[in-house]
């Protein structure tokens, strides 16, 4: 579907840390007063909230109370890694809708041990995985990995240029984490986790919120000249649930893709935002997205350049392998940094031509098959 | 104290839905849904077919199939397994057309490779009543 009149307004960022235990609650309100103080907006203007979070379900009405927000709109943004997206689709649908022009999303997390445990695994996790010492998210990519390594050929090195790349184009981002260059070798040499995915396949669990400012047309133009809109988006979950032998290597973001570029042209994206908990999975979703043949990832990646200065410029914040993951801020981190570039704001990494810029999400490793819930959006700077 | 806080292997809370897993498992049997109206064959445990929303049965599986793709574990997402690594966590096609997630135990296990056939094992555990469904090289 296309979207004619909503458009991204501002976004705020908190520093990352690995060890801060600072309220969940204390990072939720940084980023948003980031947002604020950038966009001059008054805290009273904003008349929605969501919050994308691993903690209690019910956790929304809470932390609204909490800052201080009277709404006309509250949402559990709970999707995952692809929280974000699947969150700014339905606070556009409620914009569209005319039930607000102003809405704050934010994605958090922190160590803070005093507050709600994290959300339970979901009861086939528990009984069906967990019980056989699986080690997490690692080992589910691990099994995708191999699968797409010994079927279509690829290698640690080419999975290993997406890590390289996103570190190069981290090196000016003080948000990262990591900031140190990244060789080949560093990447190979790393310690291995779940074979054949190594310490840096993996991302660094650290405190840190993301928040976006989604406002109505009318609205975004008294706050910014700098007029990003959201031009389509679109989400699945449970692809192939009935498929009790799935293709392991292909996500949900196939059929994403096929309703995303019926909107817009595959060529006309500047930058790729694309969520990356292993490099393994921006591999498979530059697939599944038809940028090239279902098992040529590997080829592809080859044959180009994935920096922000390159031809395919993919997580040019150098992503959730180089900045960190903070629990579920993960699936904002993409969206904030793909408005910075549209806004011309990602200082030392900037993409030359930035216009138009394609977002995903993915979340959940889920039982026998791969991902749970799948999402993208586009969205594109007009003048 | 001290002890009552050490980390314990992770084991299933069974619940309603798939109690007979668990009850079969105990017994020596890998148990499988099949659905009576289309009779689909599904793993894991639900309250109703997951294509056409019928009404199940519970079957026993011959125990057998091929190894899909599998991952040393060497590090558990459950510290107390640590003593266990590399744990070879394998998805494993069952013969009835299903994937399993299990572990790979046995002497042999070094050897796998994807597509090696395999056969079901029944672990005991620290409880007496749960054995676990694992596999062996065949």
């Amino acid at each position: 579907m296309r979207r004619k009149k909503v458009c991204f307004v501002g976004y705020g960022s908190t520093e990352y840390s690995r060890k801060s235990e600072a309220a969940a609650l204390s990072y939720y309100a940084e980023a948003i007063r980031d947002a604020l103080r950038k966009t001059g907006i008054d805290k009273k203007e904003i008349r929605g909230f969501s919050i994308t979070t691993q903690a209690s379900p019910d956790y929304s009405p809470h932390v609204a109370e909490q800052l201080g927000l009277e709404v006309d709109w509250v949402l559990n943004g709970d999707y995952g890694g692809a929280g974000g997206v699947m969150s700014i689709r339905r606070a556009a649908d409620a914009i569209e809708c005319g039930h607000l022009d102003l809405a704050v999303l934010v994605g958090g997390n922190s160590f803070d041990r005093s507050t709600p445990t994290q959300r339970q695994l979901e009861y086939q996790r528990g009984n069906f995985v967990d019980v056989f010492g699986y080690g997490g998210p690692n080992s589910l990519m691990a099994l995708i990995e191999r699968l797409h390594m010994e079927k279509y050929g690829t290698t640690l090195e080419q999975i290993g240029k997406i890590a390289v790349a996103q570190r190069f184009n981290a090196i000016n981002n003080p948000q990262a984490l990591f900031r140190e260059p990244m060789t080949m070798q560093d990447y190979l040499n790393s310690r291995m986790i779940s074979d054949p995915i190594r310490l840096f396949d993996c991302v660094m669990p650290c405190s840190g919120a993301e928040c976006i400012l989604l406002a109505s047309e009318e609205k975004a133009k008294k706050i910014t000249d700098k007029l990003v809109y959201l031009v389509t988006d679109a989400e699945i979950s449970h692809y192939q649930v009935a498929n009790m032998l799935p293709d392991k290597t292909t996500f949900g973001q196939k059929v994403v893709g096929e309703r995303i570029f019926s909107e817009v042209k595959r060529e006309d994206i500047d930058l790729f935002e694309i969520y990356d908990d292993y490099p393994i999975a921006v591999m498979i979703q530059i697939e599944d997205l038809g940028y090239c043949k279902k098992g040529d990832g590997g080829k592809f990646v080859d044959a180009h350049d994935l920096t922000y200065k390159g031809d395919f410029p993919v997580n040019t914040g150098g992503g959730e392998l180089s900045v960190g993951q903070a629990g579920l801020a993960g699936g904002y981190l993409h969206i904030v940094e793909a408005l910075r570039q549209l806004r011309g704001e990602a200082d030392g990494h900037q993409v030359k031509k930035a216009e138009r810029a394609l977002v995903t999400g993915i979340g959940w490793l889920n039982y026998g098959r791969n991902l749970g819930t799948t999402a993208a959006l586009v969205m594109e700077r007009r003048k | 104290m001290a002890e009552a806080r050490m980390p314990q292997k992770s084991l299933p809370k069974v619940n309603k839905v798939d109690q007979p897993f668990w009850e079969g498992a105990a017994a020596g049997k890998l148990m499988l849904q099949k659905c009576r109206s289309c009779g689909k064959v599904q793993f894991f445990p639900r309250v109703a077919c997951v294509d056409c929303f019928g009404e199940l049965d519970w079957i026993a599986a011959k125990g057998t199939g091929k190894v899909h793709s599998f991952t040393l574990v060497r590090v558990p997402r459950n510290p107390a397994f640590k003593d266990e690594t590399p744990i070879y966590y394998l998805n494993v096609i069952l013969d009835e057309g299903v994937i399993m997630e299990s572990r790979l135990v046995g002497d042999t296990r070094e050897k796998v490779k994807t597509g090696d056939r395999v056969k079901a094992v029944f672990q005991e555990t620290h409880d007496p009543k749960i054995k676990l469904p694992c596999f062996e090289l065949d």
